[in-house]
């Protein structure tokens, strides 16, 4: 394929990129599912479970000292 | 230095690397992210208790999955037993602030998801978005492989009827059926 081929058939799939926010109506479940949970992993880590893994690694610690004495 | 210490480091480090997609099937399963993240909460404290019934060097992600999906359960059990009112927990689910549902786009999925068993939902999700194969999905969920791809398939006609799209696309390791509707409808 020469480059001048694939220029044009990169422009014609840039062509037909879909734009963000307009949905087409006929949109697979699949995307949609796959969305819609992808944005709640992407909130990232609540503050509250870092503080509370926190808490069950300094118990741990305190429980492991108290067996070593 | 110990041993155990190191390998409790791992054992954080790898809980923390799930801990988002957890979350996830947490607020999937729940419907509302305040409930989810109480799941999550409790799933962690489980997990950690029992850390030494994890067998290292295997799937933790399936491992805590399949923590949280037995809390899941044991709790609206429990919850059903209190309340005894089945239509109420259904509405529940729905008496929410419309940023619970998050995007606004995502909303009406987000409600049609809602409306799916409880069954076809975890399927779908596991199979669909958490990105385990049927068999993992079977292991989590304590059932056959060919129980869950059969739960998959409803769950994802049901969400095509409720949203009245087209389903191109297919979930999962599953490409069989995409392929025979776009032969059938192809021309």
């Amino acid at each position: 394929m020469s480059d001048e081929t694939r220029k044009k058939q990169d422009m014609t799939i840039s062509h037909h990129e879909i734009k963000p926010g307009s949905m087409p109506p006929n949109a697979s479940i699949s995307r949609k599912l796959r969305e819609f949970y992808d944005a709640v992993q992407e909130e990232g880590i609540p503050d509250r479970f870092l503080d509370l893994l926190e808490k069950l690694e300094e118990a741990e610690r305190n429980t492991n000292s108290v067996k070593v004495k | 230095m110990t041993m155990t210490e190191i390998d409790d480091r791992g054992f954080k480090r790898d809980l923390l690397a799930s801990l988002p997609n957890l979350r996830a099937f947490a607020v999937s399963l729940t419907g509302r992210h305040d409930k989810a993240d109480d799941l999550v909460q409790d799933t962690i404290m489980k997990a950690w208790a029992n850390q030494t019934s994890f067998t290292a060097g295997t799937n933790m992600r399936a491992w805590l999955f399949t923590i949280l999906r037995n809390e899941f359960y044991s709790q609206m059990r429990k919850r059903g037993r209190e309340v005894q009112d089945t239509d109420g927990l259904f509405s529940e689910r729905f008496s929410v602030h419309p940023e619970q549902y998050g995007r606004l786009d995502l909303q009406d999925f987000r409600k049609a998801l809602d409306k799916l068993p409880d069954d076809q939902r975890e399927a779908i999700i596991l199979v669909g978005a958490a990105g385990f194969a049927y068999e993992e999905a079977a292991t989590i969920c304590g059932c056959a492989v060919g129980t869950i791809k059969s739960r998959v398939s409803r769950a994802r006609s049901r969400l095509q009827e409720l949203l009245g799209v087209s389903g191109e696309g297919e979930f999962g390791p599953d490409a069989g059926h995409a392929a025979i509707t776009s032969r059938a409808f192809g021309g």
